[in-house]
């Protein structure tokens, strides 16, 4: 490669890297100046409020994704800890809320080791697996509770869902949390490094030693682990058992990590990049709102800039290689 | 017939009456041979010959159906890659061995991360091993390519010296590579036989595949002939002449007249 296609690569590198981002200001700024009420505390902490959920399964998403698979069951996932978790809490009584969260935590992480002895040890498609598990325990979750919400969750445990601390809702400094945190994990120690190295080459990576079965096994355990956070505050919004929750989220929190500068291919991605591709979509969704476009419109709004994303990928991915 | 002619007395690696089968595929068979220490040895023979299933067995890979491997004078049967490289044994394969998506310092380090803080946190010392990879590196290649760039961005030559140059810098005894030059021009070639001789002056011991007979008299002092999973023979590189080699591969008879 000579060093003028080096470069060439290295600043479409740096755009893409950077590109979302200046976006994303470019639409926050835009939506200041032509519309005063997107500024109001009220409805920045609404946008804030309602991505939280989403975003929260976007970080561990974004585990899934640079290791080169993905997980279609989180929707499904979320769904399950809501109906464990608000059942538990609405017939136990004293304890349970704690009960609750526990049993939501263990029911979730059950499906999360499901979906990675599959993928990471009987070498099922992560398509295929953790399609099949989506499909699985939403059809429980339906069988279980004729498809039905159930209501009664002690108000207390709102809190976690609609309160907020020093003026910031719950659900969102949850979000920063796991953001922070998984984010120290993906970029700063050695299992975020391998998730790198699996995805970007597992044949090599396990030469090496890299024990990849492992790494994959933990990730989709991640993965489900985060749904199950979501789920949780799930509860502590709506206070009820929801069966028909969080659909289509997968595809939702898969869009906000390809946005953020993720590649389905593996390898590539970063947690600060998601949380910005899940504040792009929420602000859009939230300015076609404010501007009174039909919310059906929304789901086109969302698909349209993922593929303008993956275009974008494709584009400076192959002025990358097709050099090197 | 074929022992007496090793002209070093030392042989590093020492394989005996090597059998394997895969089903009713005879892939080696009766396979003995030594690697002198010290030295480059060659692995010639046609496509199907056994030569990558001998190198797989040699790593860990493959275990064999029956016969023995000593190394270093000790017997030694490897049942994972991760044991034959912990004695020493390391191999480099043709495209597989790097992570593209990794820089070069992360592709050094791959599996033998340094961490600090607190153990069980894994942290990664970025600083450390950037600092060491130049170093490690320029043991053997004498233009180091850039230490933070993702691999994916060096050329193919780059890569596989950043490849063969990772073997020798986490100090092992043999190393075994499958074409290393395959792919490359030829100044790239040459970049990468130019580290293969550095490994040697510093005492390693190689193993080298490929099918550049002119490479093979180019770089070793000594290659082994496999046909249909058995040895044909060893000759010493300066005693002997393509067409010899090229006939022993083939099977074709001439005047050098050979066994089996």
């Amino acid at each position: 490669m000579t060093l003028m296609a080096r470069r060439w690569s290295g600043s479409f590198a740096l755009a893409r890297r950077h590109g979302v981002f200046l976006v994303f200001i470019l639409l926050v700024a835009f939506m200041f100046v032509s519309k005063p009420t997107f500024g109001t505390y009220q409805n920045l902490t609404n946008v804030v409020q309602q991505n939280s959920i989403i975003g929260i399964i976007a970080c561990g998403m974004t585990f899934a994704i640079i290791l080169g698979g993905f997980d279609l069951s989180v929707g499904s996932v979320t769904a399950l800890a809501s109906v464990v978790g608000a059942t538990l809490m609405i017939d136990l009584g004293t304890f349970g809320i704690p009960i609750g969260i526990v049993g939501a935590v263990v029911s979730c992480l059950l499906v999360g080791v499901t979906n990675g002895w599959l993928i990471a040890y009987l070498g099922v498609n992560p398509f295929v697996a953790t399609l099949g598990t989506m499909t699985v325990v939403r059809g429980l979750i339906y069988v279980a509770t004729n498809a039905s919400p159930r209501f009664g969750v002690p108000y207390s445990f709102t809190t976690l869902g609609l309160g907020r601390l020093l003026g910031i809702p719950n659900p969102a400094i949850l979000f920063l949390l796991v953001a922070l945190l998984l984010g120290f994990v993906l970029h700063r120690t050695r299992f975020g490094h391998y998730v790198y190295a699996v995805g970007g080459n597992s044949l090599a990576s396990a030469q090496m030693g890299v024990n990849a079965a492992r790494v994959r096994f933990a990730v989709y355990v991640l993965v489900s682990a985060c749904a199950a956070v979501s789920g949780i505050i799930l509860i502590g919004q709506t206070a009820s058992a929801t069966p028909q929750a969080a659909l289509g989220y997968e595809l939702t929190a898969i869009a906000a990590v390809i946005v953020g500068g993720a590649s389905l291919g593996g390898g590539r991605g970063r947690m600060g990049g998601t949380i910005v591709g899940v504040f792009l979509l929420g602000v859009v969704a939230n300015g076609l709102n404010l501007f009174g476009v039909s919310p059906f419109w929304q789901p086109v709004a969302t698909g349209l800039i993922l593929i303008v994303a993956v275009a974008f990928d494709g584009y400076s991915k192959h002025g990358g290689f097709a050099s090197g | 017939m074929t022992e007496d002619r090793v002209s070093n007395p030392y042989a590093l690696l020492r394989a005996e009456a090597i059998n394997k089968n895969f089903g009713a595929v005879v892939a080696l068979q009766d396979v003995s041979l030594q690697i002198p220490k010290g030295e480059i040895t060659g692995l010639v023979g046609d496509n199907g010959a056994g030569k990558s299933t001998l190198i797989k067995i040699i790593s860990g890979v493959l275990t064999p159906d029956s016969g023995s491997i000593e190394f270093e004078g000790r017997s030694a049967s490897f049942d994972s890659p991760a044991e034959a490289r912990a004695q020493g044994i390391e191999t480099v394969y043709q495209d597989l061995a790097l992570v593209g998506n990794l820089a070069v310092w992360a592709n050094v380090y791959l599996g033998r991360e340094l961490t600090t803080g607190p153990k069980f946190l894994h942290l990664l010392d970025k600083r450390a091993m950037l600092s060491n990879t130049g170093d490690m590196l320029k043991r053997f290649i004498r233009n180091v390519p850039p230490i933070g760039e993702s691999v994916e961005l060096l050329s193919g030559g780059q890569r596989q010296v950043v490849a063969i140059a990772r073997a020798g810098a986490w100090g092992s005894k043999l190393i075994l590579m499958d074409e290393p030059t395959a792919a490359l021009g030829i100044a790239e070639t040459k970049a990468v036989e130019d580290v293969i001789f550095e490994l040697k002056r510093q005492g390693l011991t190689i193993l080298v595949i490929s099918h550049n007979l002119d490479q093979i008299f180019r770089i070793t002092s000594g290659v082994w002939v496999l046909r249909r999973g058995r040895v044909i023979g060893y000759r010493e590189t300066m005693k002997t002449r393509p067409d010899e080699i090229v006939s022993m591969i083939t099977g074709a008879t001439t005047s050098s007249g050979n066994g089996s």
